[in-house]
């Protein structure tokens, strides 16, 4: 930095002095000195390359020789200096301090309430994408900077703080705003099991309250996990073994978890029967052990295929990988009613179905999808199950974090029956539509419904059809469903719209982004609620409220 | 020995000693103060504020503290001077180049009086 400006002043100074010594001509050819200041004027021009004229008159030889030396010296000078300033701005190291300080800026001005998310792998995005959709804040932390690239590239609606930086390092959790009491909960998402741990530890140390949600893969670091209380870990493997025994004795149920777990707006395929009968199973590695425990629950006949029984420790299996058709026929495909290709590697898996596909055309195919980059091969070779961990495991994340009171339902909701379920998705569509609702949670609260707790103070009898009802016509309901009623410690689902509302309830609703946003104003508006529940219009101004004071007396 | 301590102490001096000699005479006199002394004193003072620069000590900063007002005062010194163009002469124009130049001494004497308590207190 110095060197640069040193030779400016130098180079400047040289020249200078040189066109103040050197005698001009005027226009009767006396001879003048130039001032310091023109002679500054000409070298300001000449140094930077304008190159206006010779003023105030032609210069002599002299006064060009000298000219011609200080055009070399001072340009040379300029542009080295330049050059220098330039490269120094982009130094990464500034880059990277710069960076740093503008994230903590963000979160410290973030006065909403966040979720950190570590890690946008697959999963991370999907789950970033889903709570973007249903208007909570993110910030997000992510190891690998190509990922943080994708991620500025990615449209989103609300400003996504995020650091290239590792999580595991709690200095770094600290300055992503784990300490801000906006902060409402931390999902450690990464695709390594002991960062998660490690996340996981440090935030149940420095804030225990706060809650926790960690994917992990592996049992013994599952296990560790619950031993300090991480509040939520999330095997994917595990929940899609649950998620198939649903779908094989409770379709209802399932498309129910479906809906409502996916993101806003999303369209939610019809899940297809599933067959009882022999199955098969590829690949015997944590997901195979899930889909197998969750079949034999349901009394299905299995077969399992597994290129290596010591590692995976298989008891009865059959070896082999799979991908050859005698390794199938000799597990029976051809009475086989569904095959499960459930290895790590996507295009073995595709091998194997399509194998399988040849030998036994109507087989149910259950299959595992790894990399989404595979995406155009399994929709195009669209599966009748396809499983992929990094949704299995943001969905999961999203019904914890949207609303608690979410997971309480679909706990419930599984000790349901299937035709119960049914019921419930036949009124959700009528009132909702076919794409996948938005689910939030209304508090009968001073400081969330502003206007319902003043008017039962007051005296009037709010029913819960009145929270539903549409401002523009005041019969018509908005398209919204609740779903559940927290009181105390009950929980009523489907509460009946007649039902009176107290203080303290808290509801859990299901319907339209737009009829979200209607029903937040309208919960809080004193004016258009009395209206709606008593009739009558209540004036706006002061006046007015002082003449029907007036009347009242 | 420290060359590069030589060179810092060298133009430190070099520049009050140069607004020094451009400030002393009588102040409404144009003929006491000679302009290519003024011009150097600039250059020299330039050089020494572009020396000071990186030092992220308490001392270090009020060093280029002081060399920034003394730079600021004799460039503006410069501008009246020229501003003035051929009234350059007249004894109200010489007074406040002269009265800016003695600012800048000031400021420069407040410099050497930081390299000297430095350079006592570090004596090795």
């Amino acid at each position: 930095m110095r060197a640069p400006l040193l030779l400016l002043v130098v180079s400047y100074a040289i020249a200078l002095i040189g066109f103040v010594l050197i005698p001009g001509v005027n226009e009767v050819g006396k001879a003048i000195h130039l001032t310091f200041f023109q002679a500054f004027y000409i070298l300001s021009y000449t140094a930077t390359t304008i190159g206006f004229g010779e003023i105030p008159y032609p210069f002599t030889n002299d006064q060009r020789i000298w000219m011609t030396f200080s055009i070399y010296l001072t340009v040379v000078a300029w542009f080295y200096a330049i050059g220098t300033i330039i490269s120094l701005f982009q130094d990464p190291a500034l880059k990277q301090a710069i960076t740093a300080a503008s994230f903590k800026r963000a979160i410290t001005h973030l006065h909403e309430p966040f979720y950190l998310i570590c890690g946008y792998g697959e999963t991370g995005s999907e789950l970033v994408r889903a709570l973007d959709k249903n208007e909570l804040r993110v910030v997000v932390v992510e190891i690998n900077q190509e990922r943080i690239h994708e991620l500025g590239m990615t449209d989103y609606q609300f400003n996504v703080p995020n650091l290239c930086a590792d999580a595991k390092n709690p200095d770094v959790l600290l300055c992503a705003g784990l300490n801000n009491p906006m902060c409402q909960g931390v999902a450690a998402l990464t695709d390594d099991d002991h960062a998660n741990l490690a996340i996981a530890v440090a935030v149940k140390l420095i804030k225990p309250e706060l809650r926790m949600l960690a994917r992990v893969e592996n049992d013994v670091v599952a296990a560790n996990m619950a031993s300090f209380g991480t509040d939520h870990i999330i095997n994917p493997y595990k929940i899609f073994g649950e998620h198939l025994a649903m779908e094989v004795n409770s379709l209802g149920t399932y498309l129910l978890h479906q809906w409502l777990t996916s993101v806003p707006g999303d369209i939610v395929k019809n899940p297809p029967a599933v067959p009882v009968g022999n199955w098969i199973v590829c690949g015997y590695g944590r997901f195979g052990k899930a889909v197998v425990k969750s079949l034999q629950q349901e009394n299905l006949n299995i077969r399992i295929i597994e290129a290596d029984p010591k590692g995976t420790n298989c008891e009865a299996c059959i070896v082999g990988s799979g991908v050859e058709a005698h390794v199938l026929q000799e597990a029976g495909i051809e009475d086989a009613v569904g095959i499960v290709a459930g290895t790590d590697n996507d295009i073995n898996n595709l091998s194997i179905v399509m194998t399988a596909l040849e030998i036994n055309p109507n087989l149910f195919v259950v299959i595992r999808k790894n990399r989404r980059l595979n995406e155009p091969l399994f929709s195009h070779f669209n599966a009748d199950i396809t499983m992929q961990p990094s949704d299995i495991i943001a969905h999961a994340c999203l019904s914890y974090m949207v609303s608690p009171m979410l997971a309480a339902f679909l706990n419930l909701s599984r000790m349901q029956s299937n035709s119960w379920a049914n019921a419930v998705i036949a009124r959700l569509v009528m009132a909702v539509g076919e794409k996948a609702p938005d689910t939030w949670g209304v508090r009968i609260l001073p400081t969330h419904a502003s206007a319902i707790c003043q008017l039962l103070e007051q005296g009037h009898t709010i029913r819960l059809q009145h929270l539903l009802l549409n401002p523009a016509n005041g019969t018509e309901h908005l398209a919204i469903v609740p779903i559940m009623l927290v009181r105390g410690d009950e929980k009523i689902l489907l509460p009946d719209l007649n039902m009176e509302v107290q203080p303290g309830d808290r509801y859990l609703c299901c319907g339209e982004d737009s009829a979200k946003s209607t029903q937040n104003f309208l919960l809080n508006d004193m004016r258009n609620m009395s209206y709606l529940v008593t009739g009558l219009e209540l004036p706006e101004t002061y006046i007015g409220r002082l003449l029907l004071r007036r009347k009242q007396h | 020995m420290n060359l590069e301590k030589v060179i810092f102490g060298f133009f430190i001096i070099l520049a009050m000693t140069l607004n020094f000699g451009f400030f002393v005479g009588d102040i409404d006199n144009p003929n006491h103060h000679l302009h290519y002394e003024l011009y150097v004193a600039i250059v020299v003072n330039l050089i020494a504020t572009i020396l000071k620069f990186g030092d992220r000590t308490q001392i270090g900063a009020i060093h280029l503290a002081t060399s920034l007002v003394a730079d600021i005062q004799l460039i503006a010194a410069a501008i009246i001077w020229a501003a003035a163009g051929d009234s350059g002469a007249n004894p109200e124009v010489i007074v406040g180049v002269v009265s800016l130049s003695g600012g800048a001494f000031l400021a420069n004497i407040t410099s050497v009086v930081l390299l000297i308590y430095e350079t006592v207190t570090l004596r090795r």
